[in-house]
């Protein structure tokens, strides 16, 4: 990697050089506006009465000041965290599981190579059009956050873990399918071509020239996804009302700060939690 | 075909497979499948969304509205990722360890600039952003330190790993010829690892777009704004127009930055 690096020619960074400063004066405007807005917000970070504030509402959340028993010693509260922890997860792996199983049915078409029969393969099969059509529902899929799927789904599916868990996984298709695809434009043809001159049909290609050299990566880019998914599934489930998003949202508006630092606690504990397993899934597939 | 080799350890993949069917199949039993998972409206709301793609609200006025929205959202992405790079560059460089050299001080430092990259980054950063506005008051700047903090927890990790892994000999060189350790930073491992570092952080601009979108769950103006304003009347044409220019804003900036990253990233 670096040997490559060293053999780049020094005198042509025209697009980045470009692009620096195109990032630099959109970075200038982009600040020049909001601190020019008079209510930006900024003057009131060097102001006393605002760490006071946010001093309170920290001590708030460690469950200072309030009346009666503290939310972390009350073990109803765990158990209810700890169910939709449960639910939490859950609606996360099924989220992967939903777009995983939809980007593994869908990648080949849109690869490139694959599409254009540059493997050899019959290019009546799906051909251009389906690579487009593919490319561009990745595109769609891929640049809709979350949240925004999930506030669509609500309107078909009633709120709760299968409509959080779509609307992930109509997010992360968009990117899975996009990846795969991209590893398949970049993988080495020469084991599809062999085959090919060996006789094999279209099927058998694939399944022994292409699948071996791409299901791994797939694999691998799902556990990442993981990672991410159950970050964002709190989030979605403030709209699809599932797991500790619901909670969340619930206890923020009662101003029971203490119980939402326990589901904080939770969803902590959560992301860790899958970052380990997603580390060591991913250990195996290597 | 038998010819074709088997993939050495595919015991491993295989039981991971399995593994991971059987988790999925196991969150399954979460959903209650039954009557109720489709509204009673649900199969007439798929029919208005597809009905109204073919008449997308494409009136100046409309697009006008969608343009100001799509320069908000854009507005928060850049303000936000440039205060990311400011915090995530010093926490990754402690977090490397590259500065200091003995032992129990240089353990410390890294534990601790770890851990708050990984608090950073555990939390996302819509949750950031509401405990800001309850804790500081709905304002801009409130949501740019919101999308800064997650984003400065991913920057600062990727940025410590990338310093970690410059080679040894040019920072060799450097130091025989007497460098300090701040000159070796800065002449060595920052120069080297530069590219990788800046191709990530575009990577993440790209992220930020779609995050700056959501923040309108708080209240802030954007796209995610007008979206949820256009759902309230359900207007879908709107929504579809609305959608297209935040896909095709996040595609801009995608293509923009693999380019950038082609270039840098060799």
């Amino acid at each position: 990697m670096i040997a490559i690096r060293e053999r780049r020619p020094a005198t042509r960074p025209g697009l980045v050089r470009v692009s620096a400063i195109g990032f630099g004066l959109l970075a200038g405007l982009a600040w020049g506006q909001v601190l020019a807005g008079g209510d930006s917000g900024a003057g009131d970070l060097f102001r006393g009465d605002t760490w006071t504030r946010a001093g309170e509402f920290a001590g708030e959340l460690l469950g200072l000041g309030a009346e009666g028993e503290s939310a972390f010693v009350d073990g109803a509260l765990w158990q209810n965290a700890i169910g939709l922890s449960v639910e939490t997860l859950a609606m996360s792996v099924l989220a992967a599981g939903i777009a995983g199983a939809a980007a593994l049915v869908s990648f080949l078409p849109a690869a490139r190579n694959v599409a254009y029969g540059e493997l050899g393969g019959s290019r009546r099969a799906v051909g251009v059009p389906g690579y487009m059509v593919l490319r561009l529902l990745f595109a769609f899929t891929r640049g809709v956050p979350e949240l925004v799927w999930a506030l669509i789904i609500v309107f078909v599916f009633s709120p709760g873990v299968l409509a959080g868990a779509l609307a992930l996984a109509v997010h992360n298709y968009g990117i899975l399918g996009k990846l795969a695809a991209e590893v398949v434009e970049n993988m080495d043809t020469r084991p599809a071509r062999a085959l090919r001159g060996a006789g094999a049909n279209n099927f058998q290609m694939v399944l022994y020239g292409v699948l071996p050299q791409a299901l791994p990566h797939l694999l691998t880019y799902l556990l990442y996804r993981w990672e991410v998914i159950i970050r964002t599934t709190v989030v979605v489930g403030f709209v699809a009302a599932g797991g500790l998003g619901r909670e969340f949202r619930l206890q923020m508006s009662y101003l029971h700060y203490d119980e939402v630092a326990l589901l904080l606690i939770c969803y902590l504990a959560l992301v860790i939690g899958v970052d380990l397993v997603s580390a060591g899934l991913r250990r195996l597939a290597r | 075909m038998r010819a074709v080799p088997r993939a050495p350890r595919i015991e491993g993949r295989g039981l991971l497979t399995l593994l991971l069917i059987g988790a999925v199949g196991l969150s399954a039993l979460s959903v209650p499948w039954g009557g109720d998972l489709v509204h009673p409206g649900g199969g007439s709301a798929v029919g208005s969304i597809v009905k109204a793609l073919a008449r997308v609200e494409l009136s100046p006025e409309f697009l006008r509205i969608t343009a100001y929205a799509a320069w908000t959202t854009l507005r928060f992405a850049v303000a936000g990722v440039t205060l990311a790079l400011a915090i995530g560059l010093p926490l990754g460089v402690v977090a490397s360890g590259v500065l200091t050299r003995s032992g129990g001080r240089k353990t410390a430092s890294i534990v601790v600039a770890r851990f708050v990259l990984a608090l950073l980054r555990s939390i996302h950063e819509l949750v950031w952003a509401w405990l800001f506005v309850v804790a500081i008051g709905l304002s801009p700047m409130a949501v740019i330190l919101a999308l800064a903090l997650p984003y400065a927890g991913i920057l600062g990790r990727v940025f410590a790993d990338a310093l970690i892994d410059v080679p040894e000999e040019p920072l060799r060189a450097l130091r025989s010829a007497g460098a300090s350790e701040i000159k070796l930073l800065v002449y060595g491992r920052l120069t080297i690892a530069l590219p990788d570092m800046l191709g990530y952080g575009f990577y993440r601009f790209e992220c930020a777009i779609r995050s700056a979108a959501i923040f309108s769950f708080v209240g802030v103006q954007g796209l995610g704004y007008q979206i949820q304003l256009s759902l309230d009347d359900l207007l879908w044409n709107e929504v579809w127009t609305l959608l297209i220019a935040l896909a095709a804003l996040v595609l801009l900036v995608d293509a923009w930055s693999s380019q950038v990253r082609r270039r840098l990233v060799s």
